[in-house]
């Protein structure tokens, strides 16, 4: 009976050191007005896609596949510093390009959560791809193939040309990682949260514990309400504008069409990280809900200012080049 | 049979696509792929703005001058690389590979894409810090806080 009771009492003893061993839970700070604290400048850069290349097979992924991966990529990236010969002239027809790799800053490593690589930043489906309802992208087809080839006027050019959202979905939402300035600054105060997105310089204002605008009211990035649920927050964003349905950046090409609603979770899981969560719930451009998730790290990069109408040249020159292509 | 036509259009669509949106904007709706050029020029100004950063170029041939304004990249990621505006002095030779704007007025300057931009030594103007172009993205632990 005594060693019964000692056996108990071991066994209990071995499960609390366990627990404590093992709990890793992060003492979440507060703001001033007492909503737990995700203020800083963050960056979701990485070299995790939104879905899953064909070459992973599963969403964990091992040491070394990662070691593989980011050895092509550094490999492309040479290949893009590199396009010609030494005293190579290019050559007529060839690629124009965009920039090489000194202008880009996609990340270095793969997402890594709960102490593993992820493949993909799509948790479901559970093949890591966009259950696409094809007929709906094909449909769409004509308007995205317009806004990259026509010229007549600013408003015919993508978004981002435009300078009115940054490229792909950097600015959400969900929040996407692309090739550069993938910065966010969150901003806190008594019934709202700002999300300032680098890229284009994007603030995102959310209302806590607040009802949707009316849906005729379509802003860029959507309409964002949120609340807390402990020390998570929650954002549910509706109401995207219309001209925001197609965003596409090399990482990811994603539809938000009408009647779409992206629910976001935000929860700081330790100083230096957030766990960033998100679902879509779009029935006309998906078969099915699409979930995913990414940690958003703390950096101590300012986010500069992108002020990019100023400095649009290029918006003349693509203007100039569709009249001389007219000639 | 209906699935795999909608799956090839779409495809389609997206590999058409993919050369639109590596940066900011269509390079190929600006640039002209007949035009290549391959000049080397003096460095007259960099403007470090966004969207894109602009270098300008004095190039003489044959005795005419002709001033050239070379595109390249968000300047943010080289500023958290430790290269400024101030790391392309004026007066510095530079040679510009790459290919000139589909509009040819060069009024009041000709423009052109800097696929590839070096010092008469070989060595890049700008420079990514690692293989993967990535210099701080708060992955490394030193970086944070």
């Amino acid at each position: 009976m005594e060693s019964f009771v000692l056996n108990k009492i071991l066994l209990i003893s071995l499960f609390l050191f366990t627990s404590l061993s093992f709990s890793n839970d992060y003492t979440q700070t507060k703001t001033w007005f007492g909503d737990p604290d995700l203020q800083g400048v963050w960056t979701n850069a990485s070299l995790t896609s939104l879905e899953r290349p064909d070459y992973f097979e599963s969403l964990e992924i091992s040491d070394e596949q990662v070691e593989l991966a980011k050895k092509a990529s550094e490999s492309s990236f040479e290949v893009l510093d590199n396009p010609y010969e030494d005293g190579e002239t290019p050559k007529s027809g060839g690629d124009v390009g965009g920039y090489n790799a000194a202008w880009m800053d996609p990340g270095n490593d793969f997402i890594r959560l709960d102490g593993s690589y992820r493949s993909s930043v799509i948790t479901y489906p559970e093949n890591g791809k966009l259950p696409r309802r094809l007929t709906r992208w094909a449909l769409e087809g004509p308007f995205i193939y317009r806004m990259f080839t026509r010229a007549d006027h600013p408003e015919e050019r993508s978004l981002g040309e435009r300078c009115i959202v940054g490229f792909g979905s950097s600015g959400g939402p969900p929040m996407l990682n692309v090739l550069y300035n993938n910065h966010y600054q969150i901003v806190q105060s008594p019934g709202y949260v700002m999300i300032m997105v680098e890229m284009n310089h994007d603030a995102r204002i959310i209302r806590l514990d607040s009802n949707h605008n009316p849906d005729n009211m379509k802003p860029w990035l959507g309409d964002s309400v949120g609340y807390w649920e402990g020390n998570t927050l929650v954002v549910k964003t509706k109401n995207h504008h219309p001209q925001q349905k197609f965003r596409a950046g090399i990482r990811h090409q994603i539809l938000m069409m009408e009647g779409a609603e992206v629910i976001e979770r935000f929860k700081r899981t330790s100083e230096n990280e957030i766990l960033y969560q998100f679902e879509v719930n779009d029935n006309k451009a998906y078969r099915d809900t699409w979930k995913g998730e990414m940690p958003l790290r703390s950096t101590n990069e300012k986010i500069y200012e992108y002020a990019c109408h100023e400095g649009n040249y290029a918006m003349a020159n693509i203007l100039a080049g569709a009249r001389e292509e007219e000639k | 049979m209906l699935n795999k036509i909608l799956k090839f259009t779409s495809i389609y669509v997206f590999c058409f696509m993919s050369n639109y949106v590596l940066s900011h904007h269509a390079f190929t709706a600006e640039f002209d792929a007949n035009a290549p050029i391959n000049i080397t020029g003096k460095v007259l100004k960099v403007e470090w703005i966004n969207p894109h950063a602009w270098v300008h170029v004095e190039v003489i041939e044959n005795g005419k001058k002709t001033v050239w304004m070379v595109e390249g990249g968000t300047p943010n990621t080289l500023i958290r690389n430790g290269i400024t505006k101030n790391s392309i002095k004026p007066g510095v030779e530079i040679i510009v590979r790459g290919y000139q704007s589909k509009g040819k007025l060069c009024l009041p300057r000709c423009i052109a894409n800097g696929r590839d931009v070096t010092f008469p030594d070989g060595r890049k103007v700008f420079m990514g810090s690692s293989g993967t172009g990535a210099p701080r993205d708060g992955a490394d632990p030193r970086e944070r806080r």
